[in-house]
């Protein structure tokens, strides 16, 4: 309880950036507070840098073998059919991502033994899919097994919601509305949405607080939030960036939209990647120095 | 307290206003020698030379002037010919111009003959060149090598300066002194074919003409065809004595391929056959003819490795000026170097007519070596003549002959010493005259005076061509240096006041003090706005391609707020937050999604800039679909104005009287535009009819005087408490308060008046096609105001100014204004007059291309009312100065502190990239719009600065009527 209590003290310098002077206010806004670094300390403790590193690999290698069969199974490029690539490249990657992000899914209800045990007696998923009741560690693996599902779930509808945030956020920026650019936009935000949405969508689901912090604060606590947040911002920032030879008259192919746009997008959450690795890295070695 | 804050606040109303109209006085003299070094404008004589001419200039030539323009044509061409003393050379020309054509592809370079590939495509040329026949020079161009301004320079002899091309924009035709007009004054017929350039500088000159156009770069084929399907009928034919031919295909085969390109050689060897055929024609025809027919192959310009032209690079300006006659010439095989100017002279001698006034050729003399020695003398004399009648006017005090020319040889510059050589030479010359049963058999006399004068003549033309193209570096840095000096000025006086409001901030409002100075993501992003767009001033493509860095810019900026507003609903899952909050907050997601749909739309609008401007767009759309749609949405964009200003003045919370007075005051006004649409809809071709003008000036006169009316009226007139507010808060039964609240709402209803008055003046003088966008940009405006007005206090004020700012260009663009001179709107300038004045029609031009930016300072006015001033009223000690000083800050500081770093970034760039290829196609004509520019800011910022300092006076001396009115009432 202590602990607690002086995680809450911590954290309270942490949150209360912008407090209100008047301390009738503080009181009822604390009361939240207290909970949420401690549910997220509790979930989100930093794992290991080994498994970190082959997380941020796989997500990489997926990219990179996402073209190496875009061009060697469908023998299509960016430059020449954006579309087609695109396509191929955000399935693979969206597969790949959706994955490995399940597995750092947060839920609130975590699978153990007893409580499931307990819990999942009195319930009717037994009767529903005939398993035999007695059967614990089946019923945790079973539990398991329907987070991850869920979480699976989680991420293609964050698939969907992330791609339409993004084509509009690329229309409004100025993206062409033409008919004959309308797939290029779908792919792109799509794509674009599997460097964002998704994984936040796998790992929080629907959790409005986690978004708020990861997207609108940009305030990432413990190793996943770092996973997320990185490479999602410097994907969208690597974007922007690469919007801006397309206007310029230097008649290149891959001035065309999405083609330089998708570029800095990659590059963005490549280096994102790297970035996130880096800072969990760091923050490994400090708690560990303060373990000591 | 009290004393240390007013110690602090050293920085007081009067002080800030002296200090910025300091920085923008030294601004301007800034601006204004930049601009006088940069352009420079050059004296030039008005008319056409005539008789006098062939006189010395001080011979007094006033009748012999009037006696030209009188004498019937044939009269004058014999008169020419018996002053001048020298007959004619030849009585027809043909004038055959291959555009973008090298000297160095027929003359080759630095003596060596030109490239195998280049002399086999033309084999009847070198031919001629090598039997003498022809005499080719290389014709160095001025830049910019581009079409139009090189012809004038042939035909006048005169290099332009880029200011002509600004300061006649409704008419192209060439009214300097020309061969053109000169031949046409001697009753030549003179027949055009090719470019149609011709026509616009010659309108009406031509008998017979088929201009083709230049516009559709990649045909090199139906361009050159267009032309010489014509040559058959015009050689045969004997009326002309003046024929212009002028192929494009081979500048259009350069733009397209470069120097090397594969249709180069079929292109030279189809001039080739061009040329024979002309010359054989002519040979056949020399027996006919008294004295022949010149050909002349000449080219406006060269062209780079790539192809491309503009600049002043050799192989830009390494034009060809070629001579093709039936005798032979004498000394045609060495490498001959010549000025493209100097073609002027030249055909002006070798037809007997006077040389244009403000030529600075010297005449090319191997041409003329057919002629007897005295006749060449008198050739170089009439050349010297000219060219010191232009010196003259240069330096008025020139006399020639009254200083001794011994000491001032050894100052070895100044016109002193041009002056010297002139009298050298005619003193030669007058020798050589006397002496002539003495001559000399070898022709040493002769051969001096000859060189007398083309030393004369080269160093005057030297000179004078310097004078026009030469920028005064000392000038142009001083210019620049006055504009750091002021935008510094500027600058660290934002500064000051920010420190200043922050300070106050600290200390007034002590809860929110992080908020206050803390440096937020926006604010950042702003100034590395500043810092892109300052470096997309050295790139020539982002200065074309301007309108999509400020959409996307302005776009990011508010996706940036957008991100904040969603930041800061972190408290929506919170108690404190009330409902109202959280409908405000929804309030301010609408809003920025307004502004960011409108301003996606005014993207689409036009397609705009150079490169994409082929690209499909809203306006093109509509303009296929027909002026029944156009029509129908310039119908919709008057009710949405109007719907739009309803609405704001509603949620101002005003009696109900005062609003229905104010709409109906701006009723009629708007009623009469759309009759005007309305009847407009049949007749938009035709000429307009005088009903629609006086029905326009009427319109001009009600919003006029309304917005005056409103200006002069809403101060006195304006409750000192709002009815609404009034209950709401508990201090203002203090005697000494300020009247904020009425000083707020006269300011909104001012701005609202006018915004909406400048609203329905566009939706007048714009295109129909344009009123849709005025319309999107009045609802991005309000949005935007609204998102950052009403208690929304996480936003710094400057941020808000910064923000309007970029809107206002963003809008700029989004009308289909570009930075080149093509798409300022004419034809909207003479809406609504009578008669034609420059004055007039350019004041509505400015308001038209400037309708944008304008309007979003005049909104400032708006902006500004409702929460600076309730900001004020939080603090004890203001005064009315104060209040104006807190009111007026930002809006004036911010504008015209971006602009003078806008301002300045750029004059830097122009004076770094003066010697580019594209400094007078692409910069010089931005350079012009940062200057109007900068005009819109001053007019804007002053606006709202004297009408904010009017409010504010009226409502002190309210304030104390009442405030003695009162202390009266206690007494009693």
């Amino acid at each position: 309880m202590s602990q607690v209590h002086r995680q809450a003290g911590t954290s309270h310098k942490f949150w209360s950036s912008s407090s209100p002077s008047s301390p009738v206010l503080l009181q009822p806004m604390h009361q939240p507070r207290k909970k949420a670094p401690e549910s997220t300390n509790a979930a989100a403790p930093f794992a290991s840098s080994l498994k970190l590193l082959l997380l941020h690999l796989i997500c990489a290698l997926g990219l990179a073998s996402a073209f190496w069969v875009a061009f060697n199974y469908y023998s299509v490029t960016l430059i020449q059919n954006s579309a087609r690539t695109l396509l191929v490249v955000w399935a693979i990657e969206a597969s790949v991502v959706i994955l490995v992000y399940s597995l750092l899914r947060r839920n609130p209800d975590q699978c153990s033994v007893i409580p499931v045990f307990c819990h999942w007696q009195r319930l009717s998923y037994c009767v529903i899919f005939k398993f035999p009741c007695d059967n614990c560690l089946f019923i945790f693996f079973f539990c398991l097994l329907f987070q991850y599902v869920k979480a699976i779930v989680r991420g293609l509808l964050g698939l969907l919601a992330g791609a339409f945030v993004n084509a509009l956020g690329a229309i409004v920026l100025g993206a062409p509305v033409g008919i004959q650019h309308f797939t290029k936009t779908i792919h792109w935000s799509l794509l674009m949405s599997v460097f964002t949405f998704v994984p936040a969508a796998s790992v929080f689901g629907s959790s409005w607080t986690d978004w708020h912090r990861i997207f609108a604060q940009t305030k990432p606590l413990g190793s996943t939030d770092f996973m997320i947040c990185f490479p999602a911002h410097s994907a969208v920032i690597g974007a922007w960036f690469g919007a801006w030879p397309m206007p310029l008259d230097w008649e290149r192919p891959w001035q065309e939209w999405p083609i330089c746009v998708t570029y800095g997008a990659i590059f963005g959450y490549l280096l994102g990647l790297v970035v996130s690795f880096g800072f969990v890295i760091y923050h490994n070695r400090r708690q560990h120095g303060k373990g000591d | 307290m009290r004393k240390r804050t007013n110690n602090y606040y050293s920085l007081t109303c009067s002080k800030l206003a002296l200090f910025t109209v300091l920085a923008v006085v030294i601004q301007i003299i800034g601006l204004s020698l930049f601009i006088v070094g940069f352009f420079p404008v050059k004296p030039t004589l008005s008319g056409m030379s005539g008789l006098e001419s062939f006189y010395p200039p001080a011979f007094d030539s006033s009748d012999l002037a009037q006696n030209t323009s009188a004498l019937p044509p044939e009269m004058l061409k014999s008169l020419y010919q018996e002053l001048s003393g020298v007959p004619p050379l030849f009585d027809r020309l043909i004038l055959m111009v291959v555009d973008g054509l090298p000297a160095e592809f027929v003359l080759g370079k630095d003596g060596k003959p030109p490239p195998e590939v280049f002399k086999e495509a033309m084999p009847y040329t070198q031919s001629l060149l090598a039997k003498g026949l022809a005499i080719g020079y290389h014709a160095k161009a001025a830049p910019p090598t581009v079409t139009m301004p090189r012809l004038k320079a042939m035909v006048s002899g005169a290099v332009g300066g880029f200011l002509d091309v600004a300061t006649n924009f409704n008419t192209q035709a060439f009214l300097d002194d020309n061969l053109i007009a000169q031949f046409l004054r001697i009753g030549w017929k003179m027949v055009m074919l090719g470019d149609e350039t011709w026509l616009k500088l010659f309108p009406d000159m031509f008998a017979r003409h088929d201009g083709v156009s230049s516009f559709f770069v990649k045909d090199t084929i139906q361009v050159d065809y267009n032309v010489s399907r014509h040559l058959t009928t015009e050689l045969s034919s004997t009326d002309w004595d003046l024929l212009i031919l002028h192929y494009l295909g081979l500048d259009h085969v350069g733009h397209i391929g470069g120097r090397n390109s594969d249709l180069m050689g079929p292109k030279l060897m189809e001039m080739d056959e061009v040329i024979k055929r002309i010359h054989s024609s002519v040979m056949q025809t020399q027996g006919t003819n008294e004295r022949g027919t010149l050909l002349m192959v000449v080219s406006d310009h060269g062209m780079t490795q790539g192809g491309n032209h503009g600049g002043s690079s050799y192989e830009e300006t390494d034009s060809l000026a070629l001579f093709v006659s039936t005798q032979e010439f004498s000394d045609s095989e060495s490498t001959k170097e010549a000025y493209q100017v100097d073609m002027a002279s030249t055909l002006a001698l070798l037809f007997g007519v006077p040389i244009p006034k403000n030529n600075i050729g010297t005449v090319m003399v191997d041409v003329f070596t057919s002629l007897k020695d005295e006749q060449q003398l008198r050739i170089l004399e009439l050349n010297s003549w000219q060219l010191l009648r232009l010196l003259q006017t240069h330096l008025n005090e020139l006399g020639c002959g009254r200083f001794s020319c011994k000491s001032a040889r050894e100052q070895n510059d100044g016109p002193e010493r041009l002056c010297c050589s002139y009298l050298d030479a005619t003193a030669l010359h007058e020798s050589w005259k006397s002496k002539r049963s003495l001559r000399s058999v070898d022709g040493g006399d002769y051969r001096s005076t000859v060189l007398a004068y083309l030393e004369f003549l080269g160093t005057t033309s030297k000179w004078l061509s310097s004078r026009s193209t030469d920028k005064p570096i000392g000038l142009l840095v001083s210019g620049i240096a006055a504009m750091l000096l002021s935008c510094f000025g500027l600058m660290s006086l934002t500064f000051l006041f920010t420190r200043e409001v922050n300070y106050k901030g600290s200390q007034d409002i002590s809860h929110t003090d992080n908020n206050i100075r803390k440096w937020h993501l926006e604010e950042n992003f702003i100034l590395a706005v500043i810092f892109i767009l300052i470096l997309s001033m050295g790139s020539s493509s982002m200065i074309e391609e301007e309108q999509y860095i400020w959409h996307y810019m302005t776009s990011s900026l508010y996706l940036i707020l957008l991100r904040k507003t969603i930041q800061s609903m972190k408290n929506g899952s919170t108690l404190t937050v009330t409902a109202e909050q959280r409908k405000m907050r929804s309030h301010y997601i609408y809003s920025i999604v307004a502004v960011l749909v409108s301003g996606r739309i005014l993207r689409g609008w036009h397609q705009g800039g150079v490169n994409w401007s082929y690209l499909p767009d809203t306006a093109k759309l509509l303009e296929q679909a027909g002026t029944a749609h156009i029509k129908s949405l310039q119908l919709l964009s008057v009710v949405l104005v109007i719907t739009i200003c309803l609405a704001v003045l509603l949620t101002l919370g005003l009696r109900r009287h005062v609003s229905m007075f104010l709409v109906l005051v701006y009723l009629f006004p708007a009623l009469l535009i759309l009759k005007q649409i309305l009847t407009l809809q049949d007749s938009t071709f035709g000429s307009p009819s005088i009903g629609s003008t006086t029905m326009i000036q009427i319109v001009y006169a009600l919003l006029g005087t309304s917005t005056v009316g409103i200006l002069l009226g809403t101060p006195w007139l304006m409750p000192l408490q709002n009815p609404k507010t009034l209950s709401s808060e508990v201090s203002c039964e203090s005697p000494i308060k300020l009247p904020l609240d009425g000083f707020g709402d006269s300011l909104y209803v001012i701005g609202w008046g006018y915004m909406f008055s400048w609203c329905l003046l566009q939706i007048l003088l714009q295109q129909p096609i344009n009123s849709m966008p005025v319309s999107l940009l009045l609802l991005q405006i309000v949005a935007s105001i609204r998102y950052f007005s009403g208690g929304n206090r996480h936003h710094k004020q400057w941020v808000k100014v910064a923000a309007l700012y970029c809107v206002g260009m963003a809008g700029h663009f989004g009308l289909g204004n570009t930075n080149t001179l093509a798409t300022i709107d004419v034809a909207g300038a003479f809406i609504g007059i009578s008669s034609h004045s420059t004055i007039i029609s350019g004041i509505l031009m400015f308001i038209i291309t400037y309708a944008s930016p304008m309007l979003a300072l005049l909104s400032m006015l708006m902006g500004v009312s409702a929460d600076d001033v309730r900001a004020v009223s939080n603090s004890q000690d203001v005064d009315f100065g104060h209040l104006l000083k807190t009111t007026l800050g930002y809006p004036c500081l911010v504008p015209l502190g971006l602009n003078s770093i806008l301002l300045l970034a750029y004059s830097i760039a122009l004076l770094a990239m003066r010697n580019h290829l594209f400094i007078w196609s692409v910069f010089s004509p931005k350079f012009l719009y940062v200057f109007a520019t900068t005009i819109c800011v001053y007019i804007g910022v002053s606006s709202v600065a004297l009408t904010a300092t009017y409010t504010c006076i009226v409502f002190a001396r309210r304030s104390t009527v009442k405030g003695s009115c009162r202390g009266r009432s206690t007494e009693r």
